[in-house]
């Protein structure tokens, strides 16, 4: 079945999606919104190195990878929603365009 | 000889004389205005000591050794200099005459300058210029004569200007200065001619002493009549002859007991002393030119004293012309008379001078008490003052017969005695000028006692409705002219009151040796005649005085008459070196002035300019090219930072996009190159 579906579709729609990711990280007023795009973004790449390892000559590689980058990518989130709620404590606000302290 | 070069009791006495002015100068100088009486005491005690010390000085001097005191001064390894006094017969003749007569005249100005405003300073002043003559006296070398020679210039130059808030004063004492300069240059160039040529400035050992020729006499060359003229020229300028005889009249500027000092003892004394002193200098030629000048000047002086109106320069130009006559005696080779009339002279010009300060110091009491305006030195408002000033008059009278030359007077001994010598000398110019001189001198010295003392008083004619008599002066201006008056008689000279050959000062003073010129000796007749015609002559002249200021009987000369105006313009000397000299000087110095203004000044200031203009052009592309390339280049960077900066939002979101775009940015350019 995988055979049948050509390379470029899957990197043209892990392409899409790492897009639609970026665009929800670059413009939600939302930092969970921006999480999602994040979470979107990985999961295209993850998509990518699936794909890849599908036609890798080595077993599995690809899946390995791919496990490593969700691993990494909960922590991740784990990591983000612990700043988003003391950001939160902070500024009453979780939108990203009213925070500038990074500036400094 | 030369007894000692140590200092000896009378050595110590002189030297002792010499420092007392310069000590009193000092201290009346320096605390005049805190002491008592403003000091005045200081000076004439000092005065005193010195005269007492001159007469020791004198007393174990005269007719006998040489006293020579000298130390080393300045060693060049060429030449030794040294310093010191030397006493002789003339210098110890003089030391007393200058003492003596300033002490008078210090003891007169007590009362004469009472309430001046620097009345400490007149005596300082004139402490320093006695100082000053005592050192030309005492100084055993030349150099030492023209250092003191100098400061009778410079102690000059202040007791003439001593009313410096006078323009007419200050001018008078620039001019005097200036005039001296000229002979004082003379003098130093004579000076330096003898050091190179003799190694050598004392004068025992240039002219000798007692007698016995010094190295001048051995060595006759035409350099030492080039020398004797320059120093013979410092002379005519300090004792006023002619052509540099300008300063003195112009010198009555200054307090009448300052003239008095200047024309009796001190600095035109001065002149006449130096001419004697390095008489043996004197070659033949030398000689005539001293006469010719000294007679030339005695002539002019006597016929511009006869029409001026003014008190004191007639008695000014009166000490021309005698020191004319006592150069004409130098010149003729009649040095004992030249110097005996020196003393006479000293004395009753001395007592003139008095006198005149005594009727103008009235008249000045007068003009102050009835707030008048007139200037009290002019003979024309004087007369009839024989009554007021009664012992004045007197005196004056004496001190004016001794003038003019009359039998029992001083002034009869010396100047018949030189005008025998010049009738026997061989210039018959010089005889013929003296004699003239002799007969104007009788008529001005009467006309101005006519005038003053006689005929009637016209300021009561100006002033009749106030009581204008002056008094007669205080007994310490009284008393000094009184001891003068007794000193212009025959009585301290000599014996004999017709002839004077057997004056003691004439025995005394033997003419130095100058184997060039051979003492000329006088005619027996001529010591007959000479004196009758000359006695006749004067008497002649007064009695014309006598009709035409007393009598008013006759007239000489209208005031419109060339002759006239030429002796009332004295010859027109100031008129002719204002042409001749002072106005070709300052087209000069205008011409300078314009060149340093314009051209000087140009040239810097366009230097200035060049350099401002540069610097002007620097500035520019200080400020525009290299400050706009600094300030640019800052500007780009600041604009840089500024835009760098712009991506700086603080915002997460932000910083992410731009991270995505250098991403791209990366790829494409990868692709590119």
């Amino acid at each position: 079945m995988l055979n049948d579906i050509p390379l470029e579709h899957f990197v043209i729609i892990s392409a899409v999606l790492f897009c639609a990711g970026l665009f929800a990280v670059l413009t939600k007023k939302n930092a969970i919104m921006v999480l999602i795009g994040i979470e979107m973004m990985l999961n295209a790449a993850i998509l990518n190195l699936v794909t890849f390892g599908a036609f890798d000559k080595h077993k599995n590689e690809g899946q390995v990878f791919a496990l490593f980058a969700i691993v990494l990518a909960a922590a991740g989130v784990a990591v983000s929603l612990a700043i988003i709620l003391n950001v939160y404590r902070q500024f009453k606000t979780i939108d990203p365009s009213k925070i500038e302290e990074m500036k400094y | 000889m030369i007894e000692t070069v140590q200092l000896t009791m009378i050595t110590g006495a002189a030297l002792l004389a010499l420092v007392l002015p310069l000590l009193s100068f000092l201290i009346i100088g320096f605390w005049g205005n805190q002491l008592p009486r403003k000091g005045d005491w200081i000076a004439v005690s000092f005065t005193f000591i010195s005269f007492v010390a001159s007469s020791y000085c004198f007393i174990n001097t005269w007719n006998q050794k040489v006293h020579h005191f000298s130390i080393n001064w300045l060693n060049t390894g060429i030449i030794k200099l040294s310093a010191g006094i030397s006493i002789d017969n003339l210098a110890a003749l003089m030391l007393v005459l200058v003492t003596f007569i300033t002490t008078l005249v210090l003891i007169y100005s007590m009362e004469y300058m009472k309430g001046e405003r620097y009345y400490h300073r007149y005596f300082s002043h004139l402490s320093l210029f006695l100082f000053s003559m005592l050192g030309v006296v005492l100084a055993d070398s030349l150099l030492l004569i023209y250092i003191f020679w100098e400061l009778v210039g410079f102690s000059s130059y202040l007791l003439i200007g001593f009313w410096f808030d006078r323009d007419t004063a200050a001018a008078a004492n620039k001019k005097a200065f200036i005039v001296n300069r000229i002979g004082d240059i003379a003098f130093f160039v004579g000076i330096m001619i003898l050091l190179t040529q003799f190694r050598t400035l004392d004068l025992n050992i240039l002219f000798g002493v007692e007698g016995s020729g010094g190295i001048v006499q051995h060595s006759s060359t035409h350099i030492n009549t080039i020398a004797g003229l320059c120093i013979f020229a410092g002379a005519v300028a300090k004792s006023a002859q002619f052509p540099l005889h300008v300063w003195l009249p112009d010198a009555m500027e200054g307090p009448t007991s300052v003239s008095s000092l200047i024309h009796a003892a001190t600095m035109v004394a001065a002149g006449v002393y130096l001419t004697a002193r390095v008489f043996p200098l004197f070659s033949p030629e030398a000689l005539n030119v001293i006469a010719i000048i000294g007679a030339l000047t005695s002539f002019m002086a006597a016929s511009i004293a006869l029409t001026q109106n003014d008190l004191k320069k007639v008695l000014a130009y009166s000490t021309i012309s005698q020191l004319g006559i006592m150069m004409a005696a130098m010149g003729i080779g009649a040095w004992p008379m030249a110097l005996f009339h020196l003393v006479t002279h000293a004395f009753f010009k001395c007592l003139l001078f008095l006198g005149a300060g005594s009727v103008i110091h009235q008249l000045h009491h007068v003009q102050h008490k009835h707030h008048l305006d007139f200037d009290p030195q002019d003979m024309r408002l004087m007369g009839g003052l024989k009554k007021d000033m009664p012992i004045t008059y007197a005196v004056f009278l004496v001190a004016g017969l001794a003038l003019s030359g009359l039998p029992l007077f001083s002034g009869y001994l010396s100047k018949d005695l030189i005008l025998i010598e010049a009738w026997s000398s061989k210039l018959i110019l010089v005889p013929v000028l003296l004699t003239l001189t002799t007969v104007f001198t009788s008529f001005y010295i009467f006309r101005l006692i006519f005038k003053v003392f006689w005929s009637e008083n016209k300021l009561a004619g100006l002033y009749p409705d106030l009581n204008v008599k002056p008094h007669e002066s205080g007994s310490l201006m009284t008393g000094t002219m009184i001891v003068l008056a007794v000193c212009s008689t025959f009585i301290i000279f000599s014996f004999n009151p017709m002839h004077g050959t057997h004056s003691w000062v004439i025995e005394g003073l033997k003419t130095p040796v100058n184997p060039l010129n051979s003492p000329s000796v006088a005619l027996e007749t001529a010591e007959l005649w000479v004196p009758i015609t000359t006695v006749l002559f004067s008497l002649a002249m007064i009695y014309l005085a006598f009709r035409a200021y007393v009598q008013q009987k006759a007239t000489f000369l209208s005031e419109h008459n060339f002759f006239y105006k030429f002796s009332f313009n004295a010859w027109y000397f100031d008129q002719l070196y204002a042409v001749l000299f002072v106005q070709p000087l300052m087209r000069f110095a205008g011409f300078v002035k314009w060149f340093d203004v314009k051209v000087v000044d140009g040239i810097v200031n366009g230097a200035a300019n060049l350099v401002l203009g540069f610097s002007a052009i620097i500035d520019w592309i200080d400020r525009n090219i290299i400050d706009g390339f600094v300030n640019g280049l800052a500007l780009l960077v600041g604009k840089i930072g500024n835009f760098f900066r712009g991506f700086q939002t603080g915002r997460v979101q932000n910083y992410m996009a731009l991270g995505v775009l250098g991403l791209i940015l990366i790829v494409v350019l990868s692709y590119i190159f």
